[in-house]
């Protein structure tokens, strides 16, 4: 796998991380962020003396024009720190390579005579990867060295034989496919981009978000600084509400300023499976998303037991007598319960409702944001499918277009979990509505844990996690994927002309629906669907 | 960090005799199923018949009989579309009166008229995604062919100057190695403005293929990463582009402009801004089309397919009353002679063969071509500039195979023409009336 150059792509951190939020107890200093949010709270302190009706000019700040520019050249743009991790446990090799022994030896023996003297033509391989290049060449082939080049089946078909590796392929399901699996490993090793030769090998269109292509633009990029201008894109989200126009008192105050914070990249990490009680797993997800600055669901059992709770935490609560530790800036209702939200809302929290995408989900929806609910997360089950069958493009743009009729969908945040395979569906799940991705699948992926069972319904996969999980690994796996992921996310953004990814929630335009395109382009053929003579 | 070439170095002859005495002769007996396919040949785009079956065209000049060499298993666009032929005793008599030529200049300037024997010319490989001796197998052919090959964004080689009326100069966003001598050698000069395998994106030789001689014609040093940033750093609206085009057209006069694009939404009006500001060929380069090297999720997810993209892009064209005034090309996972009719049948003039090329000189598509774990490129001596592996593949036989496999292509062409009663290639054009779409079983 090689390094794609978004890997070290970065922009300017200047909104202060908490400056926007309502949270009373974060403002009064109960966020206590760790290592890394430490960073940030020391450009949030700097802020904090500034009043909300000062200009933001450098007298405001007390600073001359020289320690401006030295202050703005300290600035951080957002950066993911990546690292190698070998796997725990291999995954299985993508070939298997079988050498008839006697069909090599019989070669090497023709090969002594009619290259007498030319030794290094009598033992040349056939391999740049090494697979011959043990101590005993072809008589003990290395497969996992392997990439199916096929050289070697070619050159010698009589006694070489290379096969795809069915303990590969029958990893995952038919939603998330070997293909993802292996990808996602080794995005979770290397961090980076995965990048390949040759085209596209699939299949034409295909169902779910294969059926998507986003939209590029010939000529216009995000910006005019950079190699590519990819460079200053924001993968910023706001999670909370913004009211849809300010209001001002006598004074002209702003009375009405966002209840907001914002998270670094458009995916959250969302509660393994019920079927995986492991402590380990939630700790990794904790630190992982301090580390990223997003946000790891978990449930606020664990979050208490292992003493979790920070500003990168949410816990799902089940009822008002639920504990919340210090730093939180967010939580979810498991299930929608008036009372149990007045007493998070009333506490100063975020409160998001986790809503299943089953039944009369949409009115539901719109009822608890009349009764002031202002984050929602929706789940579908983990190939992308409702209770009725449909997938999330479908759904999703059906709850943005609700909100957006309803005149509200500012005031609305949209996070939406199950179906997430491959990083390709991050902006595809944005453009088709949501505000922030959430990722569970994926996340044990990356650490390796091997799913079985029923992988569509939520709560009923068998995870198996690597034995001796080392959490400082897994903790990188699942820093390296981010950053693998949102690097992919500026690689369509750049290739939009989009700036930053809040620009792209539900903007349908940006896409292209496979089956439209084909009615539109062979819709006067015969026996197209639909059409033709 | 620089990439090390480490220890590579020239093969002796006998190395190289027993190399593609071994590579070719596997080849051919993979061809004519001396062996069975090798299990793991293959994908939904090209499948193990579909490269099993150029292989045999490449050294035949024939179509083979036991391998399906018309369409692939991608359950969607060309491998969907058949041809609705006449009956049997209406058909022409297959013969070279069946004329595939193609017109690339049909604006009536008083430049180059330039007419290849087939509807076809050769993509853009680069000096670098590619060696010397694959762009000069591809460059003899084209010769041979009356066609033309684009150099890709990586220079003009000095040995592609003796075949320089063959030779079409690649103008993209990094500009390497343009200069005005082969701007002004070139019958087409061509704009990339963005490559369908990853449309939006620039490009990116890896380190690892960027070797003396490629750095030198890039104007770079060896082993380090080159970028073409996305798009054109001077052009932000079509008025640039029409000043692009005057620079180019005040090097050399005489020269078609051809514009190559990818397949956003607004394809339609990119082509017609396109010919405006003062394109002959419009080349469209679709989502599954190859590459060197790009990111995965940049293949298939953004922009269109091909088949996609021709029909609005042809319709557009000729509602704005400019269709006949120009030439539309179209490539990006067009594989065979029948995906070329279709192309044709779907609203095109012709298209351009990248991948097609490299199969008929050895690619099974393993998706190396950007160095792989070797860090060396193709193994099959394709995609790469290294000393020892570029020798795998020599002029003469790159040429051989190509010139057989083109002849295999024109023939099975003149069949699908004769078999539909037309007698000149460019009478298909925008036939959607001659295709139908297949689904189950009949696929």
């Amino acid at each position: 796998m090689c390094v794609w150059p978004g890997k070290k792509v970065l922009y300017w951190r200047l909104t202060p991380t908490f400056g926007t939020t309502n949270n009373s107890e974060a403002r009064n200093g109960r966020c206590e962020p760790k290592a890394h949010g430490a960073r940030r709270m020391v450009l949030s302190a700097e802020f904090d003396h500034v009043s909300s009706s000062s200009k933001p000019t450098n007298e405001a700040w007390n600073l001359s024009r020289s320690e401006a520019r030295k202050r703005a050249d300290t600035y951080q743009r957002y950066h993911i720190e990546t690292a190698t991790t070998e796997d725990a446990w291999g995954i299985p090799r993508r070939f298997n390579v079988k050498v008839g022994k006697f069909g090599l030896a019989k070669l090497i023996f023709t090969e002594f005579f009619r290259y007498f003297g030319h030794w290094e033509t009598v033992f040349s391989r056939p391999c740049t990867y090494g697979v011959f290049s043990g101590p005993v060449g072809g008589f003990s082939p290395r497969p996992d060295l392997c990439v199916g080049c096929l050289r070697c089946e070619v050159q010698h078909p009589d006694f070489v034989t290379v096969t795809p590796n069915g303990e590969l392929r029958a990893l995952g399901d038919k939603y998330l496919t070997f293909h993802h699996i292996y990808t996602i490993d080794q995005e979770a090793k290397m961090g980076t981009v995965p990048v390949r030769g040759q085209g596209y090998r699939g299949r034409f269109g295909g169902p779910g978000f294969d059926g998507m292509f986003t939209d590029m633009s010939e000529i216009v990029r995000p910006s005019r600084d950079g190699i590519h201008g990819r460079e200053l894109i924001g993968t910023a989200v706001d999670i909370g509400a913004k009211p849809m126009h300010l209001e001002f008192d006598g004074e002209g105050n702003i009375t009405n300023s966002p209840s907001t914070f914002n998270i670094q990249v458009p995916f959250i990490f969302d509660a393994p499976s019920t079927t995986l009680e492991s402590d380990a797993v939630a700790r990794i997800y904790a630190e992982a998303a301090e580390q990223v600055d997003t946000l790891a669901i978990l449930p606020a059992k664990s979050i208490e037991r292992l003493g979790l709770a920070g500003p990168n935490v949410v816990p799902i609560v089940t009822c008002s007598g639920c504990s919340v530790g210090p730093g939180t800036r967010m939580v979810e209702l498991a299930n929608w319960n008036l009372e149990t939200y007045s007493h998070f809302k009333d506490q100063g929290y975020t409160v998001g409702v986790r809503l299943e995408m089953a039944g009369e989900w949409l009115s539901s929806l719109l009822e608890m944001q009349d009764c002031g609910v202002t984050v929602f997360h929706l789940l579908a089950d983990h190939h992308g499918r409702s209770g009725d069958g449909r997938f999330l493009i479908e759904t999703l743009k059906e709850a943005h277009m609700a909100l957006v009729e309803k005149g509200v969908r500012d005031e609305v945040t949209l996070l939406g979990s199950g179906g997430i395979a491959g990083a390709d569906n991050l902006p595809k799940g944005i453009i088709s509505g949501l505000d922030a991705v959430g990722l569970d699948h994926v996340l044990l992926v990356a650490i390796q844990a091997r799913l079985s069972g029923d992988m569509q319904n939520r709560d009923a996969v068998t995870v198996q996690l690597p034995k001796n999980l080392d959490p400082v690994w897994a903790v990188q796996r699942l820093v390296n994927l981010s950053c693998s992921w949102r690097d992919q996310m500026l690689e369509i953004l750049g290739a939009m002309g989009v700036r930053e990814v809040r620009r792209l929630r539900g903007e349908f335009g940006r896409s292209m629906m496979c089956n439209e395109l084909e009615a539109e382009a062979f819709g006067d053929i015969e026996g197209f669907p639909g059409g033709g003579q | 960090m620089a990439f090390s070439p480490g220890e590579v170095k020239f093969p002796t002859k006998k190395l190289f005799e027993k190399t593609t005495h071994l590579m070719q002769d596997g080849m051919n007996a993979r061809a004519f199923g001396d062996f069975p396919k090798p299990e793991a040949l293959g994908d939904a785009r090209w499948t193990d018949d579909l490269i099993l079956a150029t292989w045999f065209m490449a050294e035949t000049g024939e179509i083979p009989e036991n391998f399906n060499y018309m369409t692939g298993d991608s359950d969607g666009g060309f491998d969907r579309l058949r041809f609705k032929f006449l009956e049997e005793e209406n058909w022409l008599a297959h013969g070279e009166h069946l004329d595939t030529r193609l017109n690339l200049n049909r604006r009536d300037d008083g430049r180059h008229q330039l007419t290849p024997d087939l509807p076809i010319y050769g993509g853009g490989m680069s000096y670098g995604s590619v060696s010397v001796n694959v762009m000069m197998s591809r460059a003899r052919n084209s010769k041979k062919w009356n066609s033309y090959m684009s150099t890709g964004e990586g220079g003009y080689p000095e040995e592609l100057y003796q075949y320089k009326e063959n030779i079409i100069t690649q103008v993209a966003t990094g500009y390497f190695g343009v200069e005005e001598r082969s701007i002004k050698a070139s019958p087409i000069i061509e704009f990339k403005y963005a490559q369908g395998a990853k449309p939006g994106l620039g490009g990116h030789l890896l380190a690892a293929k960027s070797g003396g001689e490629v750095a030198k014609l890039r104007g770079s040093v060896p082993f380090v990463s080159l970028f073409s940033p996305f798009p054109f750093h001077s052009t932000y609206s079509v008025e640039d582009h029409m000043k692009h085009i005057d620079w180019v057209q005040t090097i050399n006069p005489e020269a078609l402009i051809a514009v190559k694009v990818s397949t956003p939404h607004d394809v339609d009006m990119v082509a017609v801004g396109s010919y405006y500001a003062g394109a002959h060929i419009i080349h469209l380069d679709g989502s599954y089309g190859g590459t060197g090297a790009a990111p995965e999720i940049a293949k298939k997810n953004i922009a269109m397919p091909i088949e996609l993209a021709i029909p609005k892009v042809h319709k557009f064209l000729i509602k704005e009353g400019v269709r006949e005034n120009v030439t539309l090309i179209a490539s990006g996972g067009v594989r065979t002679a029948d995906d070329v009719a279709k192309v044709i049948a779907l609203g095109a003039d012709g298209v351009v063969f990248g991948t097609s090329d490299l199969v008929a000189m050895g690619c099974t598509r393993c998706a190396n071509c950007e160095g792989g774990p070797s860090g060396r490129g193709c193994p099959w001596g394709l995609t790469t500039t290294d000393i020892e592996l570029q020798e795998w593949v020599q002029p003469d036989w790159g040429e051989k195979r190509l010139d057989n496999f083109y002849i295999a292509v024109q023939w099975r062409l003149r069949d699908i023409m004769r078999k539909l009663g037309l007698s000149h290639i460019s009478e298909l054009r925008g036939r959607t009336d001659l295709l139908r779409y297949v689904e189950g079983s009949e696929q």
